[in-house]
């Protein structure tokens, strides 16, 4: 589904990737874990188009490396942000609407109805997306948005940051949830391990921009470089 | 003196619909590019030349001159956003510099072209007087305002009800998350363009039907526009009606009341005045927002 080989990003004299190479297998929900500044959002803004890198990005075959966020989007590479983004002059129904429509190339009011009615935003459909909504409804929203692109793959950026751990254990659910539902595969950066643990299969350790570890949960935890990444010390 | 009052009062409503319409193509642009296009009176200006092209050559009314005004400000609004377009780097301070200088260009290739003599329609029509009651207006003041609200209502309408209307507002409001949603941000830039060129085709042909023009007008436009989209909030459409009804009866009551040599500084003092006194402007930051 996702390749990359040797993507690399430099902003002026400092390396924020180095060198990373990994593939994602259809349908896979995959962990990208490390510490603050391992390079875990800008390997999503790689993915994902924000930001140039180079080495190769393959998706479902065809390389998108030099495409443009946009086109990228249409491709089925959908995205989040940790502080959501959402359309201040529309409500919530046409901030999705607009995301199919332009995303997906195709209006489906049903699908919108059923993306609302799975992240729970029915009854603020109609709302200003700027002030009619709470932290957490603001989340939903930016998947909702993202699912409505209609993506293949899902890349989640913190999404589950902010909220305390009742609501965490609900938005994992919801994730399996919409895992199962959309066919999706997930890459999500998370910093709790008990969250990776519980949602992911696979785990990917970043560290000063290079890949440190790669396996499932379990194993990636029990790394000592992964230990050492995160506490400073060495593994006993 | 109430008569004259209420009449002052009715001509600034008439030119305020069609101040309204040079200001929404201005925060068109804004919204869309974060740009402040410092030509986008020449654009206006522009469309009253070819009206004035029009009538002068051909004998007919320049309402006729819409379809050319609209090719001319196309293609010149078009060129105007490829230049911008090009600009990578600090865009917001740059493209001030660029469009004032594409402005100055433009005012001076009309003037080259159409010389600095003052112009306005010869049209017995469109100069009529219409009374309403006991106040008069020109017939191309009726004509005017019942085609700005047209237009404003249209503009309301797409930007409510279209796929591109609402993708100018997506992008309007968070570019870069728009393009996660698929949006390609320089055609929609591209579309707000033509929009906005298309209203300044209305506006051009509109006021030279019901005013003078002559090459300097352009700027001064510009800013009236700028200083309504200030008022009011970019994206706003009552409020940028409402702020250019206000800026229009200001002037108005400025010529009857004190001197015509004092309209443009009124606009300056109410502008000054609601930045002192509403520094959220006159609808505060809700209607800022949209």
């Amino acid at each position: 589904m996702l390749e990359l080989d040797a993507v690399t990003v430099r902003f002026g004299g400092l390396t924020a990737l180095s060198g990373i190479s990994f593939r994602i297998a259809q349908g896979e929900i995959l962990g990208l874990v490390g510490p603050n500044g391992a390079g875990k959002t800008t390997l999503f803004n790689s993915i994902s188009g924000l930001v140039k890198a180079r080495g190769r990005i393959s998706f479902n075959g065809r390389e998108v490396t030099s495409l443009p966020l946009h086109k990228r989007a249409r491709a089925g590479i959908g995205r989040t942000f940790q502080i959501p983004q959402p359309m201040h002059h529309l409500t919530v129904r046409e901030n999705l609407a607009v995301a199919q429509v332009f995303g997906a190339g195709r209006y489906d009011e049903k699908r919108i109805d059923e993306i609302l009615a799975v992240m729970e935003l029915s009854h603020k459909a109609d709302a200003d997306a700027a002030t009619a909504l709470a932290l957490q409804e603001l989340k939903r929203l930016e998947i909702a948005k993202a699912l409505a692109t209609e993506p293949k793959l899902l890349l989640l950026d913190e999404v589950l940051a902010g909220l305390e751990s009742n609501a965490k254990r609900s938005f994992m659910l919801k994730l399996k949830e919409l895992h199962a539902l959309f066919g999706l595969t997930i890459v999500i950066v998370e910093h709790d391990i008990e969250t990776i643990s519980g949602l992911c299969t696979r785990a990917v350790v970043l560290n000063f921009g290079q890949l440190i570890a790669d396996g499932t949960p379990a194993e990636v935890f029990n790394n000592p470089a992964v230990v050492e990444s995160y506490t400073g010390t060495a593994h006993a | 003196m109430t008569e004259l009052i209420l009449q002052a009062l009715f001509s600034g409503v008439l030119i305020g619909s069609v101040y309204a319409l040079v200001a929404l193509g201005l925060a068109l642009a804004f919204g869309a590019m974060r740009i402040i296009n410092l030509a986008h009176g020449e654009l206006v200006l522009l469309a009253a030349y070819m009206a004035y092209l029009v009538e002068s050559r051909t004998g007919l009314d320049p309402y006729f001159a819409i379809p050319l005004a609209l090719v001319v400000v196309a293609a010149a609004s078009f060129v105007l956003f490829l230049l911008v377009d090009r600009i990578k780097d600090h865009r917001e301070l740059n493209s001030l510099i660029l469009t004032f200088a594409i402005g100055i260009i433009l005012t001076n290739a009309i003037l080259l072209v159409f010389a600095s003599d003052v112009r306005t329609t010869a049209s017995p029509f469109l100069q009529d007087a219409v009374s309403l009651g006991d106040l008069f207006a020109m017939r191309s003041e009726i004509i005017a305002f019942v085609l700005s609200l047209v237009l404003m209502g249209a503009l309301w309408w797409w930007l409510k009800s279209s796929w591109y209307g609402r993708a100018v507002r997506a992008v309007s409001s968070n570019r870069g998350a728009a393009k996660l949603m698929g949006i390609n941000p320089t055609r929609i830039e591209t579309v707000s363009f033509l929009v906005a060129g298309a209203l300044a085709s209305f506006a051009g042909v509109a006021l030279y039907t019901m005013s003078v023009v002559q090459p300097a007008t352009g700027h001064a436009l510009t800013v009236k526009a700028f200083i309504i989209t200030v008022l009011a909030g970019v994206g706003s459409i009552p409020g940028v009606f409402l702020g250019a009804v206000l800026l229009g009866v200001t002037e108005a009551l400025t010529v009857t009341l004190a001197s015509s040599a004092l309209q443009e500084l009124a606009g300056m003092v109410l502008f000054l005045l609601v930045l002192f006194l509403m520094p959220n402007g006159l609808f505060g930051a809700r209607a800022r927002r949209g």
